[in-house]
């Protein structure tokens, strides 16, 4: 029973982050003009054939958008994810392994990182700095490079003392070669898929909040889901399917990539064991 | 001849694996009488922990079945603890199984032994530190198994006794060790106040499985001598499980030895000392690696 | 050394090490401060700001000079609770004249909703242990459900609100409730609770909190002096509290940086004067020493709390103390 229900959400899962990858390479190629979409005969249209998910307070089709906002939170996403990742697991590997003051002080300088509430230290940055997308994304992926060197000098310290460790050891495999490939590469990949899947989430999470509101992220016209969400001010009951498309959209995104991330993670580890 | 304490009739005990049905437990009897010391020796993987944790319910959940009969002479009568579960699969054959993680299962176990556990029947396991609680002292944890075997103690005389037991065990300055905690404590000393939580309970029947295990070698031979001197009135019986047959000889009063889930051969511990008697083949060759006369093989 | 000196050294260790994880935060802050491009204090004013207010700021926050000087300067400052003025958000009071009373409004929507959560894990936790189809599917609808960010839950939560009330106050005739409809700025405390049910449901914190919880529940159950306890005829309960108070409160501190995460967006969303509220509309409004303020502040919570935790936890696990003391 057990088994059944996690494959049938990994394939769920599965395959709503495929169809988001799909849908956010997509985008980045669809031309896509927000003035030229603006069309007062169409003002908030239910949905029909000519628009799947009907049109918005400014005429313009829902579905479009939707996928046009894709573009504000994909490649940052990415690009959180593997700064937290890639960082993350360096700098867990080598805490978990070597000693000595260079350690201390970056375990120390993790631990104040990590300390930050990330949100309102990204707010602060926002107010210093008004940065683009990109940037929010990156500095993201650091925020989390703590949570993700925890994770991994756990491991590593685990694993240091197991016996095939020590044969690698033995064998003349220098202790760069065994941390990176044998530790980090084949052991570590299920907890690096999971956090890679989180920021990926928190990004479209951050994204997604500051283009709601409305000084920071994406501004209108371009489309942000959002900024897309914030139009229920606007509307006012008026029409439901302009603003709780996205969120939905919104929701079901983040609950696949975590879903995702934590199923692959679990049966990668069970693999392993 | 008085009734047996304790009488295991035809227990089998399988495991459902990835390879199918395991039988773990086939067709153990033994059975122990007031006030008697039975050794039970094996090997790991012989059945002889899940036999004898089987009396207290303490099987671990994994799906499978138990049959037979387990008897107990209680302070309320003759009871089969098998039969008081209820019978989970229908039909004829008298099967009980039960359900890995399987809550309700575990909640009928806990509720049908409870009036045995303690009363009737306490345990001692290996790894003593394991099995105190870390955030608890020992005095607590003492007079919990002193207050429940004499409800009509205040907290001082409950405290007395306790610190009472902790001398009992040969415990250096008892005071002391009943404000310790258990990590503050070597792993003789928590095995001898671990022996004295599971006494001050006054069971009927203490179970030791493998009480030595993980100790220092001298440790070993206090902790068995103490287990002697403790047993000495005959007021409680004991199931003493181990591999190690000098142990087990110098405690036992009479022996089965188990391997594959079977009990090989029954037989007093007396003859087993003496090589008197005919013997198993596999007991022989334990005698034999432990440098004991063997007597005549079977 | 005694139980109570080694605890009083335990503490001060701890006292000293958050000490030192504060001036480190804040060094950060200040760091991220100093990194606008160009002038620094134009990045940080309002456009329009007459020059005399500038050379202020500057002074405060030693704009004037190195970066490890110009942290100097402002670290003394700030230690003793001198953020500066308010300059456009309340112009001429404190910034902590502002702050401080926002603050406790977020600290105790926090709490209490970070206290709500681990109570339904807890319960969750209990019956939601086993790994029946029904439950699980319980528990997979219940994921999704949660793992929501706080404004999309916070949007939802308050569309149909709005409506429900809408079809209320229509069909029954009632009166239109002071907070009607969302997000109309109001005193009552009824968005309060709406605001703590979504910061519970929000941003994935229920699930996660269960997860921890059930897993140490599981933990604690299974330990060999659990069954050793119930071998012996006497109750599990009090070695369960005693062994899960520790941790159960662990993953309550722990997660306090998220919920200060959710709950800048969600007072945000129902309007109510919190810190995370101010932190918004100061940033909009470009008051910059409010942000900063505001945002030392929120570093300091999550330090403070974490060192309480810390210091709680020694006091019932000895363990801890034995092997730093």
């Amino acid at each position: 029973m057990t088994v059944k229900w996690s494959d049938l959400g990994l394939r769920l899962s599965g395959a709503v982050v495929v169809a988001v990858m799909v849908v956010g390479l997509v985008a980045l190629v669809i031309p896509y003009d927000p003035a030229d979409a603006v069309s007062y005969d169409t003002l908030l249209n239910p949905p029909s054939a000519a628009h799947w998910l009907g049109t918005d307070g400014q005429g313009r089709d829902v579905l479009m958008r939707l996928v046009k906002g894709t573009e504000a939170f994909f490649l940052p996403g990415l690009m959180g994810g593997l700064i937290a990742v890639v960082l993350g697991g360096l700098a867990g590997a080598y805490t978990g392994y070597a000693a000595g003051p260079l350690r201390s002080a970056l375990v120390g300088l993790l631990q104040l990182v990590d300390t930050l509430p990330r949100l309102v230290f990204i707010i602060l940055l926002c107010t210093i700095r008004n940065p683009s997308i990109p940037l929010i994304a990156v500095v993201a992926g650091l925020l989390f490079v703590p949570t993700v060197a925890t994770v991994v000098r756990r491991k590593v310290e685990a694993l240091a003392s197991e016996d095939y460790i020590l044969a690698h050891i033995a064998h003349g495999f220098t202790p760069a070669r065994i941390l990176l490939h044998h530790i980090l590469w084949l052991q570590c990949w299920p907890l690096l898929v999971r956090q890679a899947a989180f920021v990926f989430g928190y990004v479209l999470f951050v994204e997604t909040g500051l283009s709601y509101l409305g000084d920071y992220g994406v501004q209108e016209p371009d489309p942000s889901w959002g900024n897309m969400v914030a139009q229920v001010k606007d509307l006012a009951g008026a029409g439901a399917w302009p603003w709780l498309a996205p969120a939905v959209a919104i929701v079901v995104t983040i609950a696949s990539f975590l879903a995702f991330g934590n199923l692959v993670a679990r049966k990668g580890e069970e693999a392993l064991r | 001849m008085t009734a047996p304490l304790l009488s295991i009739e035809d227990l089998i005990i399988e495991f459902d694996t990835q390879q199918g049905r395991r039988r773990v437990v086939d067709g153990v009897s033994f059975s122990v009488g007031q006030g008697e010391v039975l050794g039970i020796l094996g090997e790991s993987g012989s059945g002889k922990t899940l036999s004898t944790l089987s009396i207290l319910g303490l099987v671990p959940g994994r799906p499978g079945v138990v049959s037979g009969h387990i008897r107990a002479h209680t302070d309320a009568g003759e009871v089969d603890f098998l039969a008081e579960l209820p019978s989970v699969v229908a039909g004829g054959t008298a099967e009980r199984a039960y359900q890995k993680d399987d809550r309700r299962w575990q909640r009928i176990v806990q509720r049908t032994m409870k009036p045995y556990w303690g009363q009737f029947a306490t345990a001692v396991f290996q790894n003593p530190k394991q099995s105190l609680d870390p955030l608890m002292t020992i005095g607590r944890q003492l007079d919990e198994s002193v207050a429940l075997a004499n409800p009509s103690l205040d907290r001082a005389a409950v405290r007395a006794r306790s610190v009472d037991w902790l001398r009992r065990v040969q415990l250096h300055d008892p005071e002391r060790v009943a404000a310790s905690y258990a990590h503050e404590l070597s792993g003789g000393m928590c095995q001898r106040a671990m022996i004295a939580v599971a006494l001050a309970r006054e069971p009927r029947l203490l179970i030791a499985d493998e009480p030595t295990t993980g100790l220092d070698t001298t440790v070993r031979a206090e902790i068995v001598g103490l287990f002697k001197a403790l047993l000495r009135d005959r007021r409680r019986a004991m199931l003493y499980i181990s591999h190690d047959i000098r142990e087990v000889l110098f405690l036992a009063d009479r022996v089965i030895v188990m391997r594959h889930g079977k009990v090989l051969e029954e037989t007093s511990a007396d003859d087993l000392r003496h090589g008197r008697g005919r013997r198993h083949p596999y007991t022989a060759s334990l005698l034999e690696a432990a440098d004991l006369p063997v007597g005549e093989a079977a | 050394m005694s139980g109570a000196a080694s605890f009083l050294a335990l503490a001060g260790r701890r006292i000293a090490a958050s000490l030192l994880l504060l001036v480190g935060a804040s060094f950060l802050i200040y760091f991220t401060i100093r990194s606008a491009p160009g002038d620094a204090v134009d990045a940080i004013t309002p456009m329009g700001t007459p020059p005399e207010i500038k050379e202020k700021l500057a002074a405060e926050f030693g704009l004037d000079q190195g970066v490890l000087g110009g942290y100097g300067v402002w670290l003394s400052r700030s230690a003793t609770g001198d953020f500066g003025e308010s300059l456009v958000f309340a112009p001429g009071q404190t910034v902590m004249e502002v702050a401080g009373p926002a603050f406790e409004k977020t600290l105790l929507l926090s709490g209490g909703a970070l206290f709500a959560t681990v109570v339904l894990s807890i319960l969750l936790a209990l019956f939601l242990g086993e790994p029946s189809a029904r439950q699980q599917g319980l528990t997979g609808a219940l994921y999704f459900i949660t793992s929501a960010p706080g404004f999309v839950s916070a949007v939802v939560f308050s569309a149909a609100v709005n409506a429900g009330v809408q079809r209320f106050v229509e069909q029954a005739g009632h009166e239109t409730p002071a907070w009607y409809p969302i997000p109309i700025y109001s005193d009552s405390i009824v968005p309060y609770f709406f605001a703590g049910f979504v910061l519970v449901m929000g941003d994935g914190l229920l699930m996660d909190t269960f997860n921890a919880v059930r897993a140490e529940i599981l933990g604690v159950r299974g330990a060999q002096f659990i069954a050793a306890v119930r071998a012996r005829g006497a109750s599990v309960t009090p070695h369960l509290w005693l062994n899960l108070a520790i941790p159960i409160f662990s993953a309550f501190v722990s997660r306090l940086p998220v919920v200060l995460g959710g709950v800048v967006i969600v007072e945000y969303v129902f309007t109510l004067d919190g810190a995370g509220y101010l932190l918004l509309e100061a940033s909009k409004q470009r008051d910059f020493p409010v942000v900063v303020g505001l945002s030392v502040l929120f570093t300091l919570a999550v330090i403070v709390v974490g060192l309480l935790s810390d210091v709680a936890r020694s006091v019932i696990d000895q363990r801890e103390v034995a092997r730093d003391g």
